[in-house]
């Protein structure tokens, strides 16, 4: 068993989990953060992507124990005092979801991608997006929402 | 009726495109591997490693050891149970008045497994790795047994048998049409074209893989079955079938669903083997899939195999269509699994042509391989393909305009409502409007310069297109009800039964039932997968979701104003044809009084169901696909692509782009990439992942140009006509034909799907050398 | 995943240690590969020995004409390298290309390298680069290091310090990924070096990563598309699956290394 201590969405949280505990099962099953999915198991999809140390991972790729000591972010910690993140509301205003399980994970890989690229060329988009799969929107829709996410943070 | 939103909707201090995103967009959705029962046990299933076996022995005795195992369950145990006999919905005749022959199944494989990943037994812990490190404890002796993967050679007399009351493999074989009228055109055409249109199995795989939590309580006898669903009504009836158990004592709980692409409707083995876990533990019991189960255990799609004929007469007239058509089922049949291929392209065997000698054979056969069923446009996609790559073909080998062919064999626009050969009406439509309009919008004159302009750059560039019909579905259950119950503030709760998997019934039926009542969509909140509503309903699928519960919707909406306005006269002391609705309240005519909705709701529960039934619609479309071919490497870039579609009366724009980018884009998949292979031999598969089988990605096309052409429905009341499926529809023959359009001058022959990169550099090689 | 010890290491002295005592413990750095290995229950190991934090394994360095890059130090963070931008400015298009954004912000260097997948990208590199593998135990130049499919010199309980890359006068490299998994089904790396052309060629091996010589005596006498264009690659030793058979694969790799040589000779 490992005891492992880290901050979650700002609150720091400790828990005892068998060793290959994964992050995205310690999340959703310890700390009952649901909004992080796991949609396969080869490393593919990026449904359960959140920000560790202010980057990207994937939560089911990485063991909770390698998470120790970090700052994990989850789509339940994106929103900041009630308001959403220029991501989530991006996403929802040019309808780049439609069933929504993807969409945590692509919120999370959007929020990296403008702090990265704060004016996204279409290619850094697509290139930024390698890592996600989504079945539903055909990305046509997603594509535009990391645009938009863009403008809103700058006009934020 | 056109309710677009041009502004966004505001709940909660957000704009949301849809009233379902907020909690989407949030992480606060709930899919079914987050329901957490108290006390619940974990479980992992030990699936077959094999094609087809025989079993020998299976001993648990060291799993049943295991740290944190509570039970282990095998195929003795499921037939001990009666669960054996998964229900059929496969209940029509066939040919010569022959009934299909329907395979018993075990919901844990007894004596015998007939794929790789055919479920051998339930094991049940405390956490889930307990479980699944305890599956490898249980030792199997099989003994190996020939199997076939291919659905042409498992028809073959010598081919390994499946199973003992299915002789041949072949458990249905129907006829349609008019053979003789066929021959006799035949015999007269001035050109016939020949071609083999295999619409290849691809895995639907909705993102949230598969999930199942089930209590049981023993004091009622009650289970409780947390599952993805496209309609609880649907899953509970084929629970109850399979189980024995009565209808009223299964209760379906779903709420968000994370894809379904009619993968989500059906009632699972596994859910099944779950009840008679959580039955025999006494305890809640969960188990969550993952992808790689999933590959081997959902239902795959597709998997038709199609030899076609089309005869015309010297002009390019259609004289004639001959099919034959097998349906690669799997091991098993899925309940639905074998009605669509063998309803739907018979509802739609003319396609949008005048042809009236039409013939089709179609067999179902098993193999050793994942049982098949719906997938998104089920077998609408495949006779679409087979008749518009017939066409297209025929057109390029007479050197006749593709799209004047279609001009010449079009039903006429004054010919509706027209009477196909094989039965059915269709009832409204415009073909040469729908063509022309894609025709202008795709730019389909300027193509020889863009085409002159690729050569230059040493690309190969094509532009094809495809004019198709689709029946929505009609749906199996006798109508469709909408309940809607008033609250004190005003605000409406609506109840479906028909489930939404992204589709956006939230948005969509609020948008309807508000325009009914004059109130905005935001005061409307619609709840679905609630089981003890005890709704009549049709699950989501076919289409048919807009056409049936949308409609109702409406008629709900004006059911509850007539019901309310007596309530609202006697409040108001006057006669009920002193009473005027509009926008949530009720005036007097006679005084200046009036009462709103939510008040009349204070006073005594304000209840309506609105109930509907409607036969098939008959959405259409032309979609042009524009394509380039980097010649060196295979690879295809999608330049452009065009959608002009007819489903009516559309009630949200955004809804239905939304809806065609992803249904094109799974056809682009499956065209371009998707495919499940098998080894031939050993019957493993070996497409089992994301890593090997491939998932369009963003990137994939730049940009979708979507445009309308309403011919209002008549079915429907609201002129509406359904299309969550004609993407996939249109798309399948609108990119190959693009593709043979760049490759035939190059004397490549007629290429099967997937036309991957690979496949494509191997035929433009072979045709060099052949030159 | 089967169960297992998880274990930090302090310093790299305790995990050579470690893992050179328990044979079927294995050292956890980026963990791109092996995670997923583990959650397909393909290997059973009884501990992991996380390195990915040592400091040893940290750091970026140009001096002395090599660019040196610690092991632990991830795909992301070479890709985003000013030093490695303006040192082998191919490395770090190379390492912005690897899997996708979240892998390269996991994975890291010496991982990959270590693990020598047929279908990585960073192999292509060392090898044409001729880099020399610095471990705990020794020095080992590129062509010594890697010996076939997921096999290399290293010895157990011997890690991977850092790479060192003599800077060479130019290079490039050039890939096809596989559509799904976004591996390469043929990456061309080629580099002008000290000891002069050298090309690389991951993704399409039958044995891993190898050296193309005849297109490296081919762009020895000038850098241009046509020299590889004449070219053939025996399809002998070529890998073949569900995806490419060998012929295409030699094709792709002809064509990848006709589009790095053009994009180096438009350099010069």
């Amino acid at each position: 068993m490992a005891k492992i201590t880290l901050k979650v969405n700002g609150e720091q949280r400790s828990a005892e989990v068998e060793d290959r505990t994964l992050l995205a099962n310690f999340l959703r099953d310890e700390l009952k953060l649901t909004g992080t999915h796991v949609g396969c198991d080869t490393s593919q999809c990026g449904a359960c992507t959140v920000h560790v140390d202010g980057r990207a991972v994937k939560s089911c790729t990485m063991l909770a124990a390698q998470a120790e000591g970090c700052e994990v972010v989850t789509i339940e910690g994106l929103a900041k005092n009630g308001k959403l993140h220029p991501a989530q509301a991006a996403f929802t205003e040019c309808h780049a979801l439609q069933c929504g399980f993807c969409t945590p994970g692509m919120i999370m890989t959007t929020a990296a991608l403008i702090k990265e690229h704060p004016q996204p060329t279409d290619e850094q988009i697509i290139h930024g997006l390698e890592g996600n799969l989504c079945r539903c929107t055909g990305y046509l829709n997603i594509v535009k929402a990391v645009k938009h996410a863009a403008e809103l943070q700058k006009a934020k | 009726m056109d309710t677009h939103h041009s502004h966004l909707f505001e709940v909660g201090g957000a704009k949301l495109a849809r009233l379902e995103d907020l909690r989407l967009i949030k992480g606060e959705g709930r899919y079914a591997a987050d329901w957490a029962l108290p006390n619940q046990a974990h479980a992992a299933f030990l699936r077959s490693d094999r094609a087809h076996a025989k079993i020998l022995s299976v001993n648990t005795d060291a799993a049943r050891k295991a740290k944190g195992v509570l039970a282990v369950l095998t195929g003795e145990d499921a037939v001990k149970a009666g669960y054996v006999k998964p229900l059929s919905m496969l209940t029509f005749a066939g040919k010569d008045g022959r009934k299909a022959s329907i395979p018993e199944r075990p919901v844990l494989a007894h004596g015998r497994v007939r794929f790789v990943g055919d479920l051998v037994a339930l094991v049940i812990a405390e956490t889930a790795l307990q479980a699944q490190d305890a599956t490898e404890l249980i030792e199997v002796d099989y003994e190996d047994l020939p199997a076939v993967v291919s659905p042409r050679a498992t028809l073959e007399p010598g081919a390994p048998q499946l199973h003992d009351n299915v002789p041949g493999n072949l458990c249905f074989e129907q006829e349609a049409g008019d053979a003789a009228a066929v021959e006799a055109a035949f015999a007269k055409a001035a050109h016939v074209t020949k071609l083999r249109l295999d619409v290849t199995r691809v895995a639907p795989n909705p993102m949230e893989p598969r999930a199942c939590a089930v209590a049981f309580d023993a004091a009622s006898g009650k289970f409780t079955v947390h599952s993805p669903v496209q309609g609880i009504n649907m899953m509970r009836m084929q629970l109850a079938a399979y189980t024995g158990v009565a209808d009223d004592k299964i209760e379906v709980i779903a709420r968000d669903v994370g894809g379904g692409f009619g993968q989500r409707s059906i009632g699972y083995p596994e859910y099944v083997a779950l009840m008679l876990g959580a039955k025999t533990l006494g305890r809640p019991v969960k188990w969550v899939s993952s992808r790689s189960e999933g590959f081997l255990s959902d239902s795959h799609g597709r998997a038709n195999y199609i030899d076609g004929e089309l005869a015309l007469d010297k002009d390019g007239s259609f004289l004639g269509m001959r099919i034959d058509w097998i349906a690669d089922l799997g091991a098993y049949l899925h309940p639905a699994g074998p009605v669509s291929p063998m309803r739907n392209p018979v509802t739609c065997l003319n396609g949008v042509y005048k042809t009236q000698a039409l013939y089709g054979r179609w067999r179902v056969a098993l193999t050793n391989t994942v049982p098949v069923s719906a997938y998104r446009g089920a077998a609408r996609p495949e006779i679409a393909f087979a008749i518009e790559r017939l066409v297209d073909e025929a057109a390029a080998q007479m050197k006749i305009d593709p799209a004047e062919i279609r001009r010449r064999n079009f039903i006429p626009a004054d010919a509706f409502p027209y009477k196909t050969p094989t039965g059915s009406v269709y009832d409204i439509a415009d073909f040469h409007g729908v063509l022309d309009k894609a025709m202008k919008l795709a730019d389909v004159a300027g193509f020889p310069k863009r085409r002159a302009e690729s050569e230059k750059r040493g690309m190969i560039r094509g532009l094809g297109f495809s004019t198709v019909i689709e029946n929505s579905g009609a749906g199996m259950f006798p109508k469709d009800e909408i309940r809607l119950e008033v609250h004190a503030d005003g605000s409406i709760t609506a109840y479906s039964v028909s489930h939404s998997q992204g589709q956006g019934h939230e948005t969509t039926f609020a948008q309807i039932i508000g325009d009914g009542l004059g109130i905005p969509a935001e005061r409307i909140r619609l709840r679905q997968g609630i089981g003890e509503q005890g709704l009549i309903g049709n699950h989501t699928g076919g289409s048919r979701t807009i056409v049936g519960a949308g409609t109702v919707c409406s008629i709900a909406a004006k059911k509850l104003i007539e019901t309310a306005t007596p309530l609202a006269a006697e409040q108001l002391g006057v006669e009920p044809s002193q009473v005027a609705y509009g926008h949530g309240e009720f005036k007097s005519t006679a005084s200046n009084r009036k009462i709103t909705l939510g008040e009349l709701a204070a006073k005594k529960p304000l209840v309506v169901t609105g109930e509907g039934k409607f036969g098939s619609t008959f959405p259409n479309g032309c979609h042009v696909a524009e394509i380039e071919i980097d010649p060196q490497t295979g690879v295809t870039e999608v330049v452009a692509y065009v959608t002009v579609d007819d489903c009516g009366t559309v009630i949200n724009h955004t809804i239905v782009e939304g809806q065609m980018h992803g249904a094109v884009a799974q056809g682009w998949g499956q065209i371009f990439g998707e495919n499940i292979v098998y080894d031939p031999e050993t019957g493993q598969m070996l497409s089992g992942s994301f890593m090997d089988y491939t998932m369009p990605k963003a990137g994939w096309i730049k940009d979708i140009t979507i445009a309308e052409h309403t011919t209002f429905g008549t079915i429907s009341p609201l002129g509406v006509k359904g299309m969550g499926e004609s993407g996939c529809t249109a798309s399948l023959a609108a990119l190959t034909n693009a593709m043979m359009n760049a490759l035939r001058p190059l004397g490549v022959p007629p290429l099967d799907m997937p036309l991957t990169a690979h496949k494509v550099w191997q035929a433009i090689t072979a045709a060099k050398k052949g030159k | 995943m089967y169960s297992f010890q998880y274990r930090k290491a302090k310093s790299l002295a305790e995990a050579g240690e470690v893992l050179a005592r328990d044979g079927d413990a294995k050292p956890l750095s980026g963990g791109m590969t092996l995670i997923p290995t583990l959650k397909q229950r393909l290997a059973q190991p009884t501990q992991l020995v996380d390195i990915a934090g040592l400091p040893e394994l940290a750091g970026i360095d140009n001096k002395n004409g090599e660019l040196t890059i610690g092991a632990a130090t991830r795909h992301a963070v070479v890709a985003a390298s000013k030093v490695v931008q303006d040192a082998i400015p191919a490395l770090a298009c190379l390492a912005a290309g690897i899997g996708d954004p979240q892998v390269r912000n996991r994975g890291t260097l010496g991982g990959s390298v270590a693990n020598n997948d047929p279908a990585a990208d960073y192999p292509a590199a060392v090898l044409a680069l001729n880099a020399k593998v610095i471990t705990t135990k020794r020095e080992i130049a590129a062509a010594d290091f890697f010996q076939g499919m997921f096999t290399t010199a290293l010895e157990p309980g011997e890690l991977i310090v850092k790479i060192a890359f003599p800077l060479p006068k130019s290079a490039a490299y050039c890939k096809f990924p596989h559509p799904a998994s976004g591996y390469a089904m043929a990456g061309v790396f080629i580099a002008q070096t000290a000891d002069g052309l050298r090309v690389a060629v991951t993704g399409a091996g039958a044995s891993g990563v190898f050296r193309w010589t005849e297109a490296e005596q081919a762009l020895a006498k000038g850098i241009s598309a046509a020299a590889i264009e004449k070219l053939t690659l025996a399809a002998d030793d070529i890998n073949e699956d569900i995806h490419g058979t060998r012929e295409y694969r030699a094709q792709l790799v002809k064509v990848m290394a006709t589009r790095a040589a053009a994009a180096l000779s438009g350099k010069k």
